[in-house]
Parts: structure tokens; C-alpha cells; sequence
């Protein structure tokens, strides 16, 4: 047997024994829109006048926008109730053409992989196969997805037998029977602790649930309520968008709607291109961090550098963080490229269409199992805790393209506000129900500065416009978390600026009415910030997860109500409740049960800030003082402004002479360059701080220690240690110490 | 029946004159300084065509009956009182957040997703005007944290000193448990009392909004304290101006929940929009006059595109969160979608997909359209339809503007096709296909949403732009009939004229009619029985203090109905006002799964979730006589002469058409006109599209038919 003979037939018995079909690593790391096919380039030659196809485009957009509309009134996930969804039409080749205007825009260029894999592996696999009526569901995030608590759903649109487009939605549903409840566990230690585990999988035939599949994936939640309420929003809503495909069919005829699927992509391609030659070609490198995996503290790197060259922009990550293997914070690359076409879709050219086209020209690099292109086995469900810097990491970067830019879609910015502070939560609700979830308060990010003024206080998240922070009196009447202080600005949380990043706000929550109640939060920038301000504009302040424990604020209420206090600062600083445990700590928290009255406080963060605080108008500062969102010392320390306590009325003379003093002693402060970096730079990262990540050589990888390192073309995944096995040690060896003096 | 109905538009005041048989329209111009010159101005000429004084006319009405869109106007110039507002202690930012997603409430889709050039509008009540009292409610009404007496009256006095003018007191969880609002609201009444001079306006929440939702529930308060002086004083004058020329009775105000009262049980914030919902009660009436059932109304101005719906099931559409200018609030407010499209609607050409756009950005009223020259350059839907022929450059508005289409022409081919390389005539055809097409998509969205069939829907046209394109609308969403009504210049002053006396009152509740986690039916109907026993006292007092015969109170009552946890709120009308046992539960369960399907398909319902009631509703109203306007029965009457005739472009013709030009009074009753043609009037122009044809009505009402 000759040895090309040998190599096929071991071919063939490697293909027909395929032990089961994970990820498929050419669907997974592809973005690219699937060239024209010799079918559409028919419809488009039918079909070709750019008047009409814009009359097609505008009612398959109003059908996305009406069954988002759907999803969003029937859904009862708090995702779907506050916008944290989208819906679309995909090409018969799994391109997502068409998406509504509002919602979750990450999903835009993620939602092509499951498709893909329909179509590549069960369209023609006789076992399932792809007809008309069948119902195709999905949410596995290592088969294209942000995390597994995001399911999305498609339908296949049929026309005289032949295959048209998929219609469907995706949607953040929450609780998914993972090993903390909402959906989201931040103590996942493997994909097997995230819970649902759907692969692209047909739920339904002749437009109908099967039972048994809607029972088992019921049975596999903490609220099967939800999982039922979640499909039948998401199917309906996809039916309904098909019934519109059809209509435009029978109105237009099927090449019209083939050709204005196609065409909408190759448009919008050309047109980010056309954009994109527009900005200087050079390159631009950034650096942002992560200060931890939600379970432990430590520095992570998320290293970028941006490389526009004609109408391409490459975005290179390699040198960035290794892979956690017992840590969620790990991003699939699909799902990091979902972030980054965020950046375009909404902070560059919010004008332009939703669908994946947009990030069509941009080329992404990482390393393998990297935690920006992690392994099937690692855990992701917190994959936003390197992906949100990677994102940043861009946002802070294209400034300096747009700066030189003649296009300019909306206003150069500086660092949003990228973590999602919110609670998820966990327990039996006042009405006897197992409920798990997460509170939409996560969508109040601060806005950035913008280079002519400043930004605003929690505005959106970094991933949908017109996203909502709910109601709390609608919150509380569902479940037994109780917000004290719902949504307060919190003082000097803004990044400084001449112009100043928009605040955050702070919440103080308890429990009420609940027999088992459980909170967790997932964010990090506890101790170093996740986004920064640009052209001399500083980072916001970096802000704890708080608790009291050991009170009942409820009988405080009842008995002691001097001594309520409505601000972290307050009930931090003064400690009021006698008996009460205070503490901090980094804003990882796995699921702990609380008693009625404890309180659980976090605040959401503020945007970065732009240009040189000195230059920041006095009367602005003031107007700030006033509405207690700076205090005296950032007016003094910070803005160096002088201005009444009382009336807030400035000294202009007092704050030209306190700043031109700065000035002075900026000057002296000042060194050469070169000299800085002399002083500044050691050869490997420090040893005190748990470092991950090149430093110097981007081919050399850290893993948590200079004395552990790897090559980053063959990087050996990181394990952690359980932190109560640390702390155990710990005390153990402080025991020890202690039984030794006693000797 | 006597009656003067008078609607108060930006531009426009029109007035609907009903006396015995006569009824008589007329408009004026707005007199925006001072309201009552304007009002009066259309009702003298309303009398002057009814031959008779107006002292004669209004000393014998039995009604005025008034409807007006301004009440964004004080908003929007900020010209309101300095408002203090009152709220929980810890709640102090709701107002000044917005829940997030209000920088973009009131601005169109593509403003929304342009989050890095986001700004929040200038605040009615600006933070140092915000304060915190300590106390709480819970989500059931149980009190967990008294009111303070001392550290309320603080907080006050603090307000005063920065100038409050008026107090808004919105409490969480007040609609539950009103107390803790009636608490400081006595505290400030001891501080401030009424009979002095300084008395300061204080609204509470709960009685401006009866739901949950604190963000909502409390703008809606501070848009009532904002506008109350203002719309006070400013109706106040008028019925000042009514009684020196001989009016004795209650002026009665138009609501935006489709029914009127008097001054004294009237909320500014019912009045807001109250002149577009008018016009769609009056759709309501011609629905049941003209025996058309299923009715899409579409109301065309200047700068907007107002789309209601009337439907031959009867269900009521509510908006219960809209937008007021930039501010979400909590009202049930008649249902109307408003899309930024009209006469003033600017095009331009897209690159990205080598078409035309045209809106949201308009150029209003001023600068308006290029053609108007007030130094607008940029081409306008009214610029492309002057172009295609459809306007009389000589003739427009009745010769009382004065228009160019030179201008019309250099705005187009400057911005449409030099970028594009078309044609003026192919530009200007894209643009009357695009604005078609976009109302069309908006009718469309509206109505299928709904769960309705819209091409079993006719189109009902009105206002100064919709005439002109009905048919091409219509022809966009497949629907072959469309009507102008009667005295369609003066549609909303005419739906005035036509309302009930009508109060609605609603409290949230959590009522479950079917728990699916312990599998019960509800059992005990007392709260459900009590709550609308309550909300239709309230509904009696309110009618009671007008002075109506109490025997001639109706009621209807509304359920805001889910599944399990959902967002969506389906309102019901319930066949029952009081539930007595388990098949009465049953009966509502039905009802609502049936409305469910309707919207959302059969089989999306989710009972097995669990249903709840969240809202109860209690309609209130007292029927007052009705305006008597008929169908034509005539039919195929032989076309007028024509006046003129021109070239006009049609979208779908390669090639101009010789269309004929028509004065409205020459064309009688049961006229027939073959289009292309052209019917014009002082105020508007019909344009009969090729393939349409136009059968003439009675009072200025047409029928447009595709053949």
C-alpha cells in the first residue's frame, strides 16, 4: 500500500469515527462572510436595482425590529424584559444579514458559528437533516456564543422547497443549572460546572416544541418557568419574522430577498473598508489589565496592538494572558471578536448596519489557548473578565486613528466604563419559587468624556444602546431583593479630566421575605481599573465589594433609625451598626446565603476622563461640588480649584495661581524619557503580584510567578489553587507560628 | 345639539362648530402669547359662516370642548416653575438617570444607537432640587421605616432655600401604600398652608399615576407639577375670555385617554397629546358611522406621521409608558405611534447602499422645505413632491405660501443627484417611493405587532400631508381603500366634539389568577372585588364633582394580564366587574389567552407559567350625544370640469402623464374621478395615483380606490 493510499484511508477512518462533534475550530475561528455563492450572484443578476433592494432591506429591518419588540414583551428573563437580546436573518449560508436596531450587538457577528454548524454538519445528516417547521436551539458558547446563559434560536425559511435564509433571536436568559444559579458562575472551575451545555441541537419539528427535549432542558434549570417562557418568546418571534420573509417574497419574489441579504453584506463590507482607508495607517499599542479571576487577586494582561494598513485593521493580542483551566474568565475567540465588533457598531460608526459584515475587515490575532482564545476545555461563563479589557483595549487605542480621521461618525471618546457591577442572585423568591438571575442595574455604565465635554453618568453598557436599569419597585415586588439604595451617584467616581467621564452609582441591597437567598457578584477593577482616560484624562477610581454582616437593618429601621446612613462611604466610614462584621474585598463573589437586613454594597463604575485636569473650566468644577458629585479634596487636590465651601463661588485668581503652582511642580516632577524608563523597568515581572501575561518579549509568557514561564506559541494553561485551600494554608502556617512562640 | 370644539395645534387653531343641524369648521392661526386670540378668531369665523354672533352662539352651546397639543411647548422651552422634589432616601438619582436608557427616550432610532454622542436632556429638576426623605415601603405596602416629621420638614425647608416652587412628593412604593406621601405632604401643608400667599403646589405620585415603576410614576408627577401653573392659568384665561362673550357652562378638556372632563378634575399631564388622540376617537366614530371596522388612521403634518389604530374586536391600545417630549411617564394614554415623517422630511442620498433615505431630520416649519426659501437648502418630501407636479407653485397652502420650484430643483440636484448620478425627475420619484415606503413599514410594524392583518385594514387620511400619500401608502402595504374623512382639516377638533366624559383609574396589584409553582387557581376574590369597587368610586367622585347624574355612570373594566414573570402586559377588558367563583376566573383566563394569540400567534400562550393580574383599571364615563355624519349613498357621478391640468411624474411610470387639477367644492357628492388627478383645497391636496380612482363624499370626505 502506497503511502498516499495509507494517508486516505486513515482519512476516511478518522472521519466516520468521530467520537462526538465539538467545536469546529474552522467555524469557530473564521468571521469572515462567506464568499458569494453562484446562487446568489443569480438573484443579485435578477435583482440588482440598489432603490428596490433598499424597499426589501427596510421591511426584512422592521420585521428584526418588530420580533425583537416581540421577544423583549414575552420573554421573562430580566435580559429579555430590559433589552439584552437581538433578532435577525441569516443568509442560507449562516451570515447574519440582518439584526434589529436595539439590543445586545455583541451577538451581531456570534451568532454565525451555531448557524454554521448547522448547516456543515446537520443539514445533511439524515438522522436530523434541516425542513421546513424544525426548530434549531443552541447555547454552548464554545460553539458560538458570549456564555452559556445566552440561548439562541433558528428557524429555517423554505420557498418552494428550496432553502432561503434562518430567522431567529438570541437572548440573555439567565439561569441555565449551573453551579451557582443566574447563569453565570464565577466558581466555575470547568465547562461541566456551567450548566446547560446545548450544541447546536433541533428542538422541534413541524413548528413544534418536542416535549420531551422541552422537558429535559426544563428539568436541567433552576426555573423551568423561564426556560418555557424563553423558548416559546424566542420561536414566536421567529415565526413571526418568517411570515414577513415570506410576505416579502410573495411581494418582491425570492431573488429579491436573496439578493438584499447578500447585498447588505457586501455593502457594508465595502463601506467599513471605505472607512477604515479613510484613518492614517500605523500602529497603536495599548495595555489594560484585568486585577483578577473573580475568585482570587491577581494582575492580568490583555496586550493589544492595532495595525491599520490600507482598508485593514489588525488587531493583535498575542503576548496577552495565558489560559485559566479552572478558572470562567477565559474568552472563546469568537466571542472576543463579538466585543471588539462592539467597538465599531456602536463607540465608531454607530450609523452602520447591524450584522457581522462590519467586522468583516478586521483581522484578529491571539495566541492559542491564550485566555483570549481559550481551549474547549476551559471555562468561559465569565468570559467578559478579559474580553471587556480586550475591548477596552481597542476603545482607548482607535482615538488616535480618528483623531487624523476626515469620517467621523459620532465623538471620539475616551475609556467606557466596562464591568457589569450588578448582583446576580440565587434562592427562593417571597411567592415560594427557585429563582436565579442576574438585575439589570449592570446596564448603568458610565459614559466616557468625550473630546468637547463630558461624559454622562451611567448611561449604557459598553454592548447595547438603550439598554435599562429597570425599576427597583417592580424588582422587588418579583423577588426578595431588597435595594436600600437602588442607583446613587457615588461621589469622585469619574475619571478627572478637562473633561470628566460620566459617574457611576452605588447600591445598597439587602434581603426581605426570602427563607434562602444567595448573592454573588462578577466584576474586577477592584484594585486596578479596567478602563482609563485618554490624552491626560485619568482612569476612574477603583471601587470594593462591601458587606455588613451580623445585622438586621430592619430592626435598625424599626428601632434605631438615627443611625441609618444611605451611602457606602457613610456606613463604611462611621461603622454605625454596632455588632456589625465590615468588610471589603474584590468584587468576585460566589454565591453566599444572606440573613433578612445584611448588606451587600457595589458600586458601578465611571468613565474615563479626557485632557488635563488643569484645564478643566473652574465653573464646571464647581457646578460638580455642588451636586456632591466631587468632594472639596478633588476640587483642591485634583482640579486645583479654589472655591467657597459653601456657596461653591470661584476664586478664579486663587485657582489660576494654585494651578500655574501645579504646573510648577509638575515641571520639577518631570524627568527625561529615557530616564523614566531607566527607573521604571525591571527585566521580568514583579514577585509580589501574581502576574500573567508577557512582559518585555510577547513571545514569553508569565504564569503568575518570574520564575514560571512558557514559550507563547506552546502555552501551558494555568491552574489555580482553591482560595479557602490558600487561606486554610495560611492560617495553618499562622497556627503554627503562634504554637511555636507558645514553646 | 350645540356644541364648539376647538383644537390648539402648533401652527393651526381649528374649530368645529355643531349647532342644531349645522356643523361648520374653521381655523385660525395660532396665537401662541396668548391662546384665547387664536380661539377666538376660529370661532368667530365658525359664526360668521353660521351667520349668527358669537355671544349668540356660545351664550347657547351646551359645551366647549377643548383639545391641544402644546402642553410639550412650556417643556420644551423650559419656561416651567423650579420643582423640589421629595422622594426616598437612597432614590435621590432615579430622576437624574433615567433608568439609563432615557437619553434616547423621544429621539429617533438611529439618535438611540449613537451612545458615545448620547446627552441627557436638560433636567426639569435638576439634582439640588432633589431630596431624600428617610422612610420605606416595601413591595407590599407594609411601612419598614416611618416617616420623620423633623427630618422631613429639613429636607423641605432645604428645597425652599434652593428656590422650590412647587414639591413633588414620590415615595417608593406609594401606589400600595399611599400613607408616607399623605404624611409629608401634611407636613408640608403645616409648614406652608394654602391660605397663605407663599402656598407651594405639592403633587403626590400616587395620585398622578396608579402603577409601579418609580422612575416613571415619578416624572409623571414632576411634568404635572411643571405644567400645572402654566396650563392652568393659560385655560383659566380662556374660560375668562368664553364668559365675557357669553359662555356660562365649564369648559370641558380633551384627555389623552380619549375622554374629556373639566377643569377642576383635570391633570395637565391628561392633556399632553390630548389633540392627536382626539382625532383618533374621532377614526373611532367614523369606524362605527361608516360601518368599516378595521381602521388604520394616519394623520400627516409638517414634521410627524401619527398612525392609531381602530379595530373591529374593540380592544383599546394604551401606551402606558410614553414619552412626553424626552421624559418617560406612567399614564394610560390612548395609543398613537409617531414617526418622524412629513411635509418637512429631508432626504438625502446613502452611499452605503446607493439609495435614497429619507427622515428622521426635518426641516419643520422652519426653515422648512427649500422650495419655501426661508433659507432651507436641503430637499424635503414637499421639494420632491413640487418637482413630480403634485403641488401648484402658484397655489400652494391657498396662495398663502409662496413657494419655488427652482428651488425645489438646485436643493435635489445638489444633494440627491450629484452624489447618486440620477436624474431630478429619477431623485425625486425615489424620494416620494421612500417616504411611501416608510410609512408603509411604520403602518405595517403598527399594526402587525398587534397581531392584525393590515390588508384587511382601510387607510383613514388626514391632516395637512397624508391626501397626497394615501395612495401610495396604501399601494406599499397592499391595501386598496382609502378614506379622508369629513371635515378631515379640522379631524381633531371634529373627535372633540365627539367624546364622552371619561376618567380612568388603575392600581397595581400582584394578583395570581393561576399559581403554576403550587398549581392553585385563585380562591379569594376580595382584593380583586374591593379594588375595583375602589377604582370605580374614584371614577364616581370624579364625574360627581362635574356634576353628572350618577345613573348615567358607566364602567368598563381593564386587566393588565401576563404569563409567569414576562414584561408584557396584555390589557383585557374584562366581561366581569366582580369575580364570584372559579368558572369567573376561568372566563378571564380565556379572555386573555384569546388576546394573547391574537397578538403574539396561537400557541405562544404560557399558562403553564402562571397568570397574573398586575393592573386593574377601572373606565369610567358618562355618554354624551354624538355628531351625526353619514356615509354618502351616492356613486358614479360624471368628473367635474377640470380647472387645469399638469405634468406630473408617477414612480411608476417611465414617462409624465397630463394629470387633471380640480377645485374640492367643484367635485359633488358621488363625483367619480379617474386618477391621475389632482383635488385641491385651500389646505391640502388629493392626489389620485394612476390605477386609483376617487369617489366624492359628503362635508369634504372622499373615498380613494385602487381600480
Amino acid at each position: 500500500m502506497g503511502g498516499d493510499q495509507e494517508k486516505s484511508i486513515i482519512e476516511k477512518f478518522l472521519e466516520e469515527n468521530v467520537l462526538f462533534l465539538g467545536p469546529d475550530p474552522e467555524i469557530m475561528e473564521d468571521h469572515s462572510v462567506v464568499p458569494t455563492t453562484a446562487r446568489e450572484q443569480a438573484a443579485l443578476d435578477k435583482f440588482s436595482d440598489s432603490g428596490q433592494i433598499n424597499l426589501v432591506r427596510h421591511k426584512l429591518q422592521t420585521a428584526c425590529n418588530e420580533s425583537f419588540d416581540m421577544v423583549e414583551q414575552m420573554g421573562a428573563a430580566p435580559g429579555a424584559k430590559w433589552g439584552d437580546l437581538i433578532s435577525g436573518v441569516w443568509t442560507a449560508n449562516g451570515d447574519l444579514a440582518l439584526a434589529s436596531m436595539g439590543g445586545v450587538l455583541i451577538f451581531s457577528v456570534l451568532t454565525q458559528h451555531p448557524v454554521k454548524f448547522i448547516l456543515k454538519y446537520w443539514k445533511d445528516d439524515p438522522t436530523v437533516g434541516l425542513k421546513d417547521g424544525d426548530i434549531f436551539m443552541h447555547n454552548d458558547a464554545r460553539y458560538g456564543n458570549i456564555h452559556n446563559t445566552d440561548q439562541s434560536l433558528v428557524i429555517p425559511v423554505f420557498h418552494n422547497g428550496e432553502f432561503i435564509c434562518f430567522t431567529g433571536a438570541i437572548v440573555h436568559e439567565g439561569e441555565n443549572g449551573a453551579i451557582e444559579p443566574g447563569g453565570m458562575p464565577s466558581a466555575a472551575e470547568s465547562p461541566f460546572d456551567e450548566g446547560l451545555k446545548m450544541s447546536p441541537i433541533k428542538v422541534g419539528e413541524n413548528f413544534e416544541f418536542k416535549r420531551d427535549i422541552m422537558t429535559f432542558l426544563q428539568n436541567s434549570v433552576r426555573e423551568p418557568k423561564l426556560q418555557l417562557e424563553g423558548m416559546k418568546s424566542k420561536f414566536f418571534a421567529a415565526m413571526r419574522m418568517k411570515a414577513r420573509v415570506e410576505e416579502a417574497i410573495a411581494e418582491y419574489g425570492v431573488d429579491a430577498v436573496i439578493a438584499t441579504l447578500r447585498k447588505t453584506l457586501t455593502d457594508t463590507e465595502t463601506e467599513v473598508r471605505r472607512r477604515l482607508r479613510a484613518w492614517p495607517d500605523g500602529k497603536i499599542r495599548t495595555n489594560c489589565f484585568a486585577d483578577g479571576t473573580l475568585r482570587e487577586n491577581c494582575l492580568i494582561r490583555i496586550r493589544c496592538e492595532l495595525d491599520k494598513r490600507d482598508d485593514e485593521l489588525i488587531i493583535d493580542f498575542r503576548g496577552s494572558s495565558p489560559e485559566f483551566l479552572n478558572r470562567p474568565n477565559n474568552t472563546v475567540l469568537a466571542s472576543l471578536k463579538g466585543m471588539l465588533a462592539q467597538e465599531f457598531l456602536s463607540f465608531v460608526w454607530p450609523d452602520l448596519p447591524r450584522n457581522q459584515a462590519v467586522f468583516a475587515p478586521m483581522t484578529v490575532i491571539t495566541d492559542r489557548r491564550s485566555a483570549l482564545h481559550s481551549s474547549p476545555d476551559a471555562p468561559n461563563a465569565q468570559s467578559m473578565m478579559t474580553f471587556f479589557p480586550g475591548f477596552t483595549a481597542i476603545q482607548i487605542g482607535v482615538p488616535k486613528y480618528l483623531y487624523s480621521s476626515s469620517h467621523r461618525a459620532t465623538d471620539i471618546i475616551a475609556g467606557w466604563y466596562n464591568m457589569i457591577v450588578t448582583f446576580l442572585y440565587g434562592g427562593v423568591n417571597q411567592y415560594g419559587e427557585l429563582v436565579g438571575n442576574v438585575c439589570a442595574d449592570l446596564n448603568g455604565m458610565g459614559g466616557a468624556a468625550r473630546s468637547n465635554r463630558d461624559g454622562e453618568h451611567s448611561l449604557a453598557p459598553i454592548f447595547a444602546p438603550m439598554a435599562d436599569i429597570g425599576e427597583q419597585e417592580l424588582i422587588e415586588e418579583e423577588i426578595p431583593l431588597m435595594k436600600i439604595v437602588p442607583h446613587r451617584l457615588m461621589k469622585d467616581a469619574e475619571g478627572f479630566g478637562k473633561f470628566r467621564g460620566g459617574h457611576g452609582y452605588q447600591q445598597i441591597a439587602t434581603m426581605k421575605d426570602s427563607s434562602m437567598w444567595g448573592f454573588m457578584c462578577c466584576s474586577v477593577g477592584s484594585k486596578f481599573p479596567t478602563t482609563y482616560g485618554i490624552f491626560g484624562g485619568y482612569a476612574p477610581g477603583t471601587l470594593p465589594l462591601c458587606k455588613v454582616k451580623g445585622v438586621n437593618i430592619f430592626e435598625t429601621m424599626k428601632d434605631h433609625r438615627d443611625l441609618l446612613r444611605f451611602t457606602i462611604p457613610e456606613i463604611m466610614n462611621e461603622r454605625p451598626f454596632p455588632g456589625g462584621k465590615y468588610t471589603t474585598h474584590h468584587m468576585g463573589l460566589q454565591l453566599e446565603f444572606a440573613k433578612p437586613g445584611e448588606l451587600y454594597m457595589i458600586t458601578q463604575g465611571g468613565g474615563g476622563g479626557y485632557g488635563d485636569v488643569l484645564e478643566r473650566d473652574p465653573e464646571t468644577v464647581s457646578k460638580d461640588y455642588l451636586d456632591e458629585l466631587i468632594s472639596m479634596r478633588s476640587v483642591r487636590n485634583v482640579y486645583h480649584v479654589v472655591l467657597d465651601e459653601k456657596s461653591g463661588a470661584v476664586d478664579r485668581a486663587a485657582t489660576e495661581a494654585a494651578r500655574k503652582a501645579e504646573r510648577e511642580v509638575r515641571k520639577r516632577r518631570g524627568k527625561p524619557y529615557r530616564e523614566f524608563v531607566k527607573e521604571w523597568e525591571t527585566a521580568a515581572p514583579p514577585r509580589e503580584v501574581p502576574f500573567y501575561g508577557s512582559w518585555k518579549d510577547k513571545a514569553l509568557i508569565y504564569r503568575g510567578s518570574p520564575d514560571d514561564s512558557c514559550p507563547a506559541d506552546a502555552i501551558v494553561p494555568v491552574m489555580m489553587p482553591n482560595p479557602k485551600d490558600v487561606r486554610i494554608a495560611q492560617l495553618e502556617s499562622e497556627l503554627e507560628a503562634l504554637r511555636a512562640a507558645r514553646k | 345639539m350645540r356644541r364648539v370644539s376647538v383644537d390648539i395645534g402648533g401652527t393651526f387653531t381649528d374649530c368645529f362648530l355643531a349647532f342644531d343641524e349645522h356643523y361648520v369648521e374653521s381655523k385660525a392661526l395660532t396665537t401662541h402669547h396668548n391662546l384665547a386670540a387664536g380661539f377666538m378668531e376660529a370661532l368667530e369665523k365658525a359664526c360668521d359662516d353660521l351667520g349668527k354672533p358669537v355671544r349668540e352662539v356660545l351664550s347657547s352651546v351646551d359645551a366647549v370642548r377643548y383639545g391641544t397639543t402644546l402642553g410639550t411647548n412650556s417643556l420644551i422651552q423650559r419656561t416651567g416653575p423650579r420643582v423640589g422634589l421629595l422622594t426616598t432616601a437612597g432614590f435621590e438619582s432615579a430622576v437624574p438617570l433615567m433608568r439609563a436608557r432615557g437619553y434616547g427616550d423621544g429621539l429617533s432610532d438611529m439618535a438611540q444607537t449613537d451612545i458615545p454622542g448620547a446627552d441627557r436632556p436638560l433636567p426639569l429638576v435638576p439634582i439640588s432640587l432633589i431630596v431624600g426623605i428617610a422612610e420605606r415601603i416595601d413591595y407590599k405596602g407594609e411601612s419598614v421605616l416611618s416617616v420623620d416629621e423633623e427630618n422631613v420638614r429639613r429636607q423641605v425647608r432645604k428645597l425652599v432655600d434652593q428656590g422650590a416652587q412647587a414639591f413633588v412628593v414620590s415615595l417608593i412604593n406609594a401606589v400600595v401604600n399611599p400613607s408616607h406621601e399623605k404624611e409629608v405632604e401634611r407636613i408640608i401643608l403645616s409648614e406652608y398652608p394654602t391660605h397663605v400667599l407663599g402656598a407651594i403646589p405639592i403633587v403626590l405620585s400616587h395620585r398622578v399615576a396608579g402603577r409601579k415603576a418609580e422612575y416613571s410614576r415619578t416624572m409623571s408627577a414632576v411634568l404635572d407639577a411643571y405644567l400645572h401653573d402654566q396650563m392652568y392659568h393659560g385655560m383659566s384665561s380662556l374660560e375668562i375670555v368664553l364668559r365675557q362673550n357669553g359662555y356660562t357652562r365649564p369648559m370641558l378638556l380633551v384627555h389623552n385617554t380619549s375622554g374629556m372632563a373639566q377643569l377642576n378634575s383635570t391633570h395637565a399631564l391628561q392633556t399632553i397629546h390630548s389633540g392627536p388622540v382626539a382625532g383618533l376617537e374621532a377614526s373611532n366614530y367614523i369606524s362605527a358611522q361608516f360601518k368599516e371596522p378595521n381602521i388604520i388612521a394616519t394623520d400627516m403634518g409638517g414634521t410627524s406621521f401619527d398612525i392609531g389604530l381602530v379595530t373591529a374586536d374593540g380592544v383599546k391600545f394604551y401606551d402606558f409608558n410614553p414619552v412626553i417630549d424626552r421624559w418617560l411617564v406612567s399614564t394610560p394614554m390612548t395609543y398613537l405611534h409617531t414617526l418622524g415623517a412629513g411635509g418637512g422630511s429631508i432626504a438625502r442620498y446613502d452611499r452605503l447602499w446607493e439609495a435614497i433615505e429619507v427622515g428622521p431630520d426635518s426641516a419643520g416649519s422652519d426653515p422648512g422645505p427649500a422650495c419655501y426659501g426661508r433659507g432651507g437648502k436641503l430637499p424635503t418630501t414637499t421639494d420632491a413632491n413640487l418637482v413630480l407636479g403634485y403641488l401648484d407653485q402658484d397655489n400652494y397652502a391657498g396662495g398663502t405660501i409662496k413657494i419655488s420650484k427652482r428651488r425645489a430643483e438646485r436643493a435635489i440636484e445638489e444633494y440627491i443627484c450629484k452624489p447618486s448620478g440620477m436624474s431630478l425627475i429619477e431623485a425625486a420619484k425615489a424620494i416620494k417611493r421612500k417616504v411611501d415606503s416608510n410609512m408603509a413599514a411604520a403602518i405595517f410594524k403598527e399594526v402587525a405587532v398587534k397581531g392584525y392583518n393590515p390588508k384587511r385594514f382601510i387607510i383613514l387620511s388626514y391632516g395637512g400631508g397624508g391626501p397626497i400619500h394615501a395612495c401610495g401608502y396604501a399601494s406599499a402595504i397592499g391595501i386598496s381603500r382609502v378614506l379622508i374623512p369629513p371635515f378631515s382639516s379640522v379631524f381633531s377638533a371634529l373627535g372633540a366634539g365627539n367624546m364622552n366624559a371619561l376618567h380612568i383609574h388603575e392600581k397595581s396589584l400582584y394578583l395570581m389568577l393561576y399559581d403554576a409553582t403550587m398549581r392553585k387557581m385563585l380562591e379569594e376574590f376580595t382584593v380583586f372585588n374591593a379594588t375595583v369597587e375602589e377604582l370605580e368610586e374614584r371614577g364616581r367622585d370624579d364625574l360627581a364633582r362635574q356634576g353628572v347624574n350618577l345613573a348615567d355612570i358607566k364602567t368598563r373594566v381593564e386587566l393588565d394580564m401576563r404569563y409567569g414573570n414576562q414584561l408584557a402586559q396584555i390589557s383585557v377588558t374584562s366581561p366581569l366587574s366582580r369575580l364570584a367563583s372559579m368558572h369567573d376566573v376561568i372566563t378571564l383566563l380565556d379572555r386573555f389567552s384569546v388576546n394573547y394569540a391574537q397578538r403574539f400567534g396561537e400557541g405562544s400562550q404560557a399558562p403553564e407559567a402562571g397568570v397574573r393580574i398586575n393592573v386593574i383599571r377601572v373606565v369610567s364615563y358618562v355618554e354624551h350625544q354624538r355628531l351625526d355624519l353619514q356615509r354618502s349613498t351616492k356613486s358614479g357621478g360624471k368628473a367635474p370640469e377640470a380647472r387645469a391640468e399638469r405634468e406630473c411624474w408617477f414612480p411608476e411610470l417611465q414617462e409624465p402623464r397630463m394629470t387633471r387639477v380640480y377645485d374640492l367644492d367643484a367635485v359633488a357628492d358621488g363625483m367619480e374621478i379617474q386618477g391621475p388627478a389632482l383635488i385641491e383645497t385651500p389646505r391640502t391636496t388629493y392626489l389620485v395615483e394612476p390605477g386609483w380612482h376617487l369617489t366624492m363624499g359628503l362635508s369634504g370626505s372622499a373615498w380613494l380606490v385602487k381600480n
